[in-house]
């Protein structure tokens, strides 16, 4: 039986509030509207994805708007939130464009961002009773 | 992971099991999504290898 759509509406600033942690955490979005299920998955498979991208020595792109499809990808990157964050903290994401795998390792970190986007508007769609 | 196949098997796994959960409610459609979504992307995958692989370049 399909989950019925939200019964209850959130008001605009708490739906950005929710946005925002979605953002900031992939599923905590979905953890709070209580769609469990689902956050726990987004929860689990986005940062593991990030993480992917990381180990397959992919590379955080930088914020250059001299160039833009750098910047694309720098703004992708940071769809996956505070991973986003730990991992350019720890210097991690510098890249190793010689590596076999550095080309994958750009697509599941910019791909993961991208998918954390999605889960937000998704987000956005259930805290307004639209799904 | 230097396997190229794996890599692209592993990214199709992370991207199926995300729209899965974002296109369908119920677990059971969950998975037939993600699987059939599975499957098109490393066929896909592997097709568009096959059809480039006579290229020069």
């Amino acid at each position: 039986m399909p989950i019925a759509a939200a019964d209850e509406t959130r008001s605009l600033p708490t739906t950005y509030l929710i946005c925002a942690a979605a953002w900031a955490l992939p599923g905590a979005g979905h953890l709070w509207l209580g769609r469990r299920q689902k956050g726990l998955i987004f929860l689990i498979a986005l940062p593991l994805m990030f993480a992917c991208g990381l180990w397959l020595e992919g590379r955080l792109f930088p914020f250059e708007l001299t160039q833009p499809l750098v910047a694309l990808a720098a703004f992708a990157d940071v769809g996956v939130g505070v991973p986003y964050f730990v991992a350019a903290a720890t210097g991690r994401g510098g890249g190793r464009a010689v590596a076999a795998t550095f080309e994958y390792g750009n697509a599941f970190l910019i791909v993961a961002g991208l998918l954390n986007m999605l889960v937000v508007l998704d987000a956005f769609d259930v805290a307004q009773g639209r799904k | 992971m230097s396997s190229h196949l794996a890599a692209m098997v592993v990214f199709a796994v992370f991207v199926s099991v995300v729209f899965a959960a974002l296109m369908r409610d119920e677990p059971r459609e969950q998975l037939r999504f993600g699987l059939r979504l599975f499957g098109g992307l490393v066929a896909g995958g592997i097709l568009a290898g096959w059809l480039l692989y006579p290229l020069p370049f």
